[in-house]
């Protein structure tokens, strides 16, 4: 017997599907990666791509506005970009009586898709103003406050490499990402697909598959999603379980960790589960799905001391090691 | 009337809790069995090398019983919750936590159309789920070590060695093994105690044989059974006759009886205390009482006068008899006299039957004494904890005790016949004795057939049961045996036996004073000593 909910989680994988297959058309090889994207987008959270030039980051986020129905901007980050090149500002204009006023033009920032290219690249100041109308879902310019429209998705792209010249993110702006996707180099049949479809002649279109309501509408589904306290309880355990004085810390976790996940983590780690309950066609998060999005919700939110960052330890490697060791709670 | 959602999860989930705890329970008492049983095999095993008493058994059975019941009880008492079911049967069947967030949902209820639809999806599920073929009843391997555990613990019961007690069928070692030495004695006093009591009706050696029966199940300690045959022993002793004065009174009757021609013989007889002859003599004395002439019967007369004149202690009735007869003889009360013979000759018979009853109390008394003295050691070296020196001494003893019995052989088998005789004393004077009668080398057991035998009142008379051993000396070969060599070999032979078994006279009690010896050797002079510096002045001018 299928319910109102039933058909809302059908609703729910169909778009979701929909979306993710039109992605694919120009993406190959990064269904992870998209899968990270588009559940980022759905979790009203924002995304930090990281990954070495020519990895098709940028082409995913472009495919990804061109995919949903919203508005694109797309912001070159660089040493001498200014805040006020990303939230606007306000400008002397004339009006037909030939009297001056102010006027606010408004900065790319204000887009439903907002790409970051190379966010680690401009001034702390710069960054600070692009990751406060993240959090804050508005921009201030003099006394003014302004909305933005949502949805509001950052996708912030940084390279890990070049890093001379580069401001990295403080960790607390590090935080208020959803999720840290790493881009990684494509397999070889992934490149064999890459090259058959770019290097001839006519190029893969892809259509507008998701308006912005049924996104906001898909958000509310996630929303909805219950979670049991055992279930629950084991993501608080795994985000306690990053800080090196807690009782849940293990071994790495109390050798390189300076500091753990903020509370961000653990949401993120539930929102995250809800919208993998929905796309495995659950209508409860299960462990499981908490623990398949861990590695994307925390690795960003761990603060390496200073051991593990002279032994270039990965925080992946701290996480899972987290995973298995932390029981489940019935 | 349908269940509802709720119900469906709930129920399933207490089945998978049962079903859980079943198996959970089975494995913990099969592995703990397994591990338990070891215990009683061990013990089985040790039983076959030194066999365990039934109150050693018990006790040890008893412990394990109560040990592996707390564990079990333990196991069994800890009951599994449902929300662990649920964690276990979504693993079971990988359905994602749906019954843990069900679970979870039923016991914090929440008023949710998702939560609504979740709980609706576990309870499909929970209907759809083969419960059984995802718990299946387990049969853990300890189960098969177990059952083998049990298996061996049977067969090591029934191990055929003569040694093996089948716990099975309540068998134990007994709590005393008598030596055969020990079973020699004690069947020896048994069957001089029962022909004792057919004479005077009492049940002593059946309380001996409870005795050690129950000496032997562990009902009783070996110093209780020590005291209770020194209570036998101290009756059979109660009412003894002065046998001294008694031989010595009979012996003045006979010489004072044989004066007169018609009372010679009853005289003699009595004389060699052939008292049943004696008073054989006296009856055909009495009947002949007519032809007699005067003269005779004044001779009798004054033969029986003299006679009664002679009483002592326990002879007095017979002394009196003999009188009534004189006095009878005297007044010429011929019926009267014949009468008066005829107590005599009652009290002689009645004389000899107490006589040969006593002697036969006193040999069972020995006999007692002598399994006392056994057991005493024994129970002296079980307190100093050496079994090893027990088991060669009950070899020993056994080796001793077919001696005993080889010597005693004789006595036995008449003691048998004596017994087959039903009521009737074991032998009479002047009667013919059975060919084994005819045979017995006089070790004192029973009187003997032989009419001219001497009865043996003091009992068998003591041997040392000594086997000398011939030893070589130096130089016999070339100098050639000189009366001096040979003297010398005679002293040098040395018994291969100890003397333990020499019979004393002497109680226990008295044996322990004079045995006591508790002053080492070396310090004995340095005693002396200091008794000698301590003594007043005036005994030390002495």
């Amino acid at each position: 017997m299928s319910t109102a909910i039933d058909r809302q989680v059908e609703t729910f994988q169909e778009q979701f599907k929909r979306a993710k297959e039109e992605v694919s058309k120009i993406i190959v090889g990064y269904e992870e990666i998209i899968d990270g994207v588009l559940m980022s987008l759905l979790a009203n959270g924002h995304v930090l791509l990281e990954g070495v030039p020519g990895l098709g980051k940028t082409k995913l986020v472009s495919t990804m506005s061109d995919v949903m129905h919203l508005r694109f901007s797309r912001i070159q980050f660089t040493p001498d970009l200014m805040p006020a090149d990303i939230t606007g500002t306000n400008v002397v204009q004339e009006n037909a009586m030939g009297e001056k006023f102010l006027e606010f033009q408004h900065g790319p920032i204000f887009s439903n898709i907002v790409l970051a290219d190379e966010v680690n690249r401009a001034t702390p100041k710069t960054q600070s103003a692009l990751l406060e109308a993240m959090e804050e879902k508005s921009v201030t310019v003099g006394k003014q406050t302004y909305r933005l429209d949502s949805p509001f998705f950052v996708l912030a792209t940084q390279n890990p490499l070049e890093m001379e010249g580069t401001y990295p993110l403080p960790e607390a702006q590090l935080d208020r990402f959803f999720m840290k996707l790493k881009v990684g180099y494509p397999t070889v049949e992934s490149l064999h697909t890459i090259l058959n479809r770019t290097t001839k002649v006519q190029e893969p279109a892809v259509g507008r598959v998701l308006e912005q309501s049924e996104i906001l509408e898909m958000r509310k589904t996630v929303r909805a999603v219950p979670i049991a306290r055992p279930v629950q309880d084991y993501a608080i355990r795994i985000t306690l379980a990053t800080h090196p004085k807690a009782p849940y810390a293990y071994p790495l976790t109390m050798k390189y960790v300076r500091y753990g996940s903020s509370p961000r983590g653990a949401q993120a780690l539930v929102i995250g589960g809800k919208i993998r309950a929905l796309l495995s066609s659950r209508l409860h998060v299960s462990c499981e799905d908490v623990r398949s999005v861990a590695l994307g919700a925390l690795r960003h939110r761990i603060l390496l001391n200073f051991e593990g960052e002279a032994e270039r330890v990965d925080t992946d490697t701290i996480i899972r090691e987290i995973l298995e060791k932390t029981p489940e709670a019935s | 009337m349908p269940m509802s959602d709720r119900e469906i999860i709930i129920r399933s989930l207490e089945r998978v809790e049962r079903r859980i705890r079943a198996n959970r329970l089975f494995c913990e008492l099969s592995f703990g069995l397994s591990l338990f049983l070891a215990i009683p095999v061990a013990l089985k095993l040790w039983d076959l090398v030194s066999p365990f008493t039934a109150r050693g058994i018990s006790f040890l059975i008893a412990i394990w019983l109560v040990a592996f019941a707390a564990y079990a009880g333990r196991r069994m008492v800890r009951k599994g919750r449902l929300a662990d079911a649920a964690t276990s049967i979504d693993k079971q069947a990988g359905l994602y936590d749906e019954f843990k967030t069900a679970y979870w949902f039923i016991d914090n209820p929440r008023s949710s159309e998702w939560v609504d639809a979740v709980i609706r999806r576990a309870a499909a599920d929970a209907q759809r789920l083969d419960l059984d073929r995802l718990y299946p009843k387990v049969f853990p391997r300890t189960s098969y070590i177990a059952a083998v555990m049990i298996l061996a613990f049977v067969a090591l019961n029934f191990v055929p060695l003569p040694w093996n007690h089948n716990w099975l069928n309540l068998e134990a070692a007994p709590a005393l093994i008598l030596t055969e030495r020990e079973q020699s004695l004690l069947d020896q006093a048994k069957d001089l105690m029962a022909q004792a009591e057919l004479m005077q009706q009492s049940d002593l050696a059946q309380q001996v044989e409870q005795i050690m029966k129950q000496l032997q199940e562990g009902k009783i300690s070996p110093s209780q059974a020590l005291q209770q045959l020194q209570n036998i022993r101290n009756m059979l002793e109660e009412g003894n006759l002065d046998m001294g004065s008694i031989n010595d009174g009979l012996e003045e009757i006979a010489k004072d009886l044989q004066q007169s021609e018609d009372l010679k013989e009853a005289g003699q007889a009595m004389l060699e205390k052939q008292l049943w002859q004696a008073a054989e003599e006296m009856r055909k004395l009495a009947e002949q009482m007519g032809l007699n002439t005067p003269d005779d019967m004044r001779q009798i007369q004054d033969s029986l006068q003299q006679a009664s004149e002679n009483s002592r202690p326990g002879l007095e009735q017979l002394a009196k008899d003999l009188k009534d007869a004189a006095e009878d003889l005297r007044s010429q009360d011929r019926e009267g006299a014949q009468q008066s013979l005829e107590n005599a000759a009652k009290e002689l018979e009645s004389l000899a039957q107490k006589m040969a009853g006593q002697n036969l109390k006193n040999q069972a008394s020995q006999r007692l004494q002598s399994l006392e003295e056994s057991l005493r050691q024994r129970q002296q070296k079980g307190r100093d904890g050496q079994q090893q020196d027990f088991d060669d001494e009950a070899q020993r003893d056994a080796q001793e005790g077919e001696e005993l019995e080889d010597q005693d052989g004789p006595g036995r088998s008449t003691s048998a016949t004596g017994k087959a005789q039903q009521g009737q004393p074991a032998q009479q004077p002047g009667q013919p004795g059975t060919a084994e009668q005819a045979n017995n080398d006089g070790s004192g057991q029973m009187p003997s057939g032989n009419p001219n035998a001497p009865m043996n009142i003091h009992g068998a008379p003591t041997k040392l049961d000594v086997q000398l051993e011939q030893e070589t000396l130096t130089g016999m070969h070339e100098q050639g045996t000189k009366p001096e060599a040979i003297e010398e070999a005679s002293k040098q032979e040395r018994s291969k036996l100890d003397y333990r078994n020499v019979r004393s006279e002497l109680s226990p009690a008295q044996k322990d004073l004079l045995n006591q010896d508790r002053i080492p050797w070396e310090y004995r002079p340095l005693i002396k000593q200091y008794f000698q510096a301590i003594r007043p002045a005036s005994k030390q001018e002495k």
